[in-house]
């Protein structure tokens, strides 16, 4: 509970810090909202001319792309510092964290707020709205599925930027395996093989982004559901432990420093 | 010729530079292998679905290697828009308009020079992607003759990501026009369909943008290596470097009369 109250009192204060450019938090929320539109007017284009792809349609791409977009959204509003957790490691700027009383990962990771987040938040729910799935009990299901989906995503950023404890700077690496995460998340999961199935699963975790949470969204199945939250708790729990065994090789960076 | 020459030393220091991480440079450039995988399975698919081996005059070997110079292009080129906005926000634009070279000049050799081995190395890895995939191109020689091609949308790329950057002169923040110009890209510039799949009526309006000479142009001068192609490609590109240059200038020196330079 306390922790909860925390993490609340961070959000606020990143918040505000936002907030405190009014014109560039709007601008970057309203930008990053139609950047997703124009995006998507590909997958309109493309459905307009072959109308499917192995039983996948426009409708499905919206439901995907809506979920993804919201799970991306939710984990860089409020916890924004995952995508940068490799460089805060490499520069020593734990240091900060590790002198505070309080749960340091998490702290670390919610340190920080990515204002274009909330346009593709927003987005995400427009998009399904847009889909003609729309139904109520599906709203419910969507916004647990964002959150199963949104865990995996910040589970699997914790995960792959932990290995800068072992290996350093790994800003290349990162970027790579996030664009692959969002880039195979976003493409019909019909048109993968089933060894490619496999790595979406496991090593780039897409599926759970984007199809299964989709899928979820759709139809309730108990197969859809259990797997988010298997895929969930297992992410999470291994990017804990992973961050958790690579602190103990962390070195300090003794850089006196104000974290803003 | 004497103010050539700096401007060339520019362009060869940033492309020594460019060199000094190669870790970094062939990491980056990695990113296109798993693009050209996707693309690969979506179009595999596609082509299968609509039963034929020719779809608007390109096959399929073709349409994964025009998508594999329109990401080399896309890729290749340098954050132009965000380091400029960065000099006019931090003030460093001062630092370089005291210097005896011409701000855009500078810019454009810096981000020329950046640009080289970025495509190079994506040109390298998507190509061996896309033949390991689907085989060699039709048209070899087809990436000799797409060469000036690609140059021109780099110098479009840049007039018009100059002008985003120069922007900040104006807003805070320039990321959301630089998204929006990259989307716009994608669509209107055949990035991730080739425009020849788009409706009659938007082929027409994506064809006369200059989205479409800075990477449908020369991608499919690439897949489609022909004399009135690579005229018509050229030409339309010449106009809009022209017009866009102007306007870059002038929303420069406008931009000029509004900074205000502390010391420091």
């Amino acid at each position: 509970m306390k922790t909860l109250q925390f993490l609340f009192a961070i959000w606020k204060a990143n918040l505000q810090s936002v907030m405190e450019y009014r014109v560039s938090f709007l601008s970057q929320m309203i930008g990053m909202m139609l950047n997703n539109f124009i995006y998507f007017a590909i997958w309109i284009i493309f459905f307009d001319r072959f109308k499917d792809v192995r039983g996948w349609g426009v409708s499905d791409m919206y439901v995907t792309f809506g979920i993804l977009a919201s799970a991306f959204g939710v984990v860089s509003v409020l916890f924004g510092n995952a995508f940068m957790l490799s460089e805060i490691i490499v520069k020593g700027r734990l240091d900060y964290y590790l002198s505070m009383p309080k749960p340091v990962l998490l702290h670390a990771v919610s340190s920080r707020m990515i204002a274009s987040g909330m346009g593709d938040f927003f987005y995400g729910f427009l998009s399904y709205a847009l889909s003609g799935y729309f139904s109520w009990d599906g709203l419910l299901r969507y916004v647990l599925a964002m959150l199963l989906a949104a865990t995996v995503f910040a589970a699997f950023l914790i995960l792959t930027q932990s290995l800068s404890f072992w290996f350093g700077m790994m800003s290349n690496f990162s970027n790579l395996v996030l664009n692959a995460m969002l880039t195979f998340g976003i493409y019909p999961i019909t048109l993968f093989d089933n060894y490619a199935k496999i790595i979406l699963f496991t090593i780039i975790p897409a599926a759970l982004m984007g199809a299964i949470p989709a899928e979820f969204i759709r139809v309730f199945t108990w197969q859809s559901l259990s797997q988010l939250l298997i895929g969930a708790i297992g992410f999470l729990g291994l990017a804990i432990f992973v961050f958790r065994l690579g602190l103990r090789r962390y070195e300090s960076g003794s850089a006196i420093q104000v974290e803003v | 010729m004497k103010a050539f020459s700096k401007y060339w030393s520019i362009f060869q220091i940033t492309l020594i530079n460019s060199l000094a991480y190669p870790g970094e440079l062939i990491g980056r450039s990695l990113m296109i292998i798993p693009f050209m995988w996707v693309f690969y399975q979506l179009w595999k698919v596609t082509f299968n679905a609509a039963g034929a081996e020719i779809i608007s005059g390109l096959t399929l070997r073709d349409t994964l290697w025009y998508l594999m110079l329109a990401e080399t292009i896309e890729l290749g080129r340098p954050p132009i828009a965000r380091t400029i906005a960065e000099n006019v926000k931090d003030g460093s634009i001062a630092y370089i308009l005291n210097k005896p070279y011409d701000f855009l000049w500078y810019q454009f050799s810096a981000a020329m020079g950046e640009t080289i081995f970025r495509a190079i190395l994506n040109a390298l890895f998507g190509g061996l992607t896309v033949w390991f995939l689907v085989g060699a191109p039709k048209h070899i020689e087809g990436f000799l003759i797409a060469v000036p091609a690609v140059l021109g949308a780099w110098i479009l790329h840049f007039c018009i990501n100059a002008m985003i950057g120069l922007s900040a002169f104006a807003v805070e923040d320039v990321s959301a026009f630089t998204w929006i110009y990259q989307k716009l890209a994608f669509i209107f510039g055949g990035m991730l369909i080739p425009l020849d799949f788009y409706p009659q009526w938007l082929q027409t309006i994506a064809k006369t943008l200059p989205f479409s000479s800075a990477i449908y142009g020369p991608a499919r001068l690439f897949v489609t290596p022909t004399l009135e192609l690579f005229i018509s490609v050229i030409s339309l590109q010449i106009v809009w470097i022209l017009v866009l240059s102007v306007i870059l200038v002038f929303i420069y020196r406008r931009g000029l009369t509004q900074l205000t330079v502390n010391g420091g």
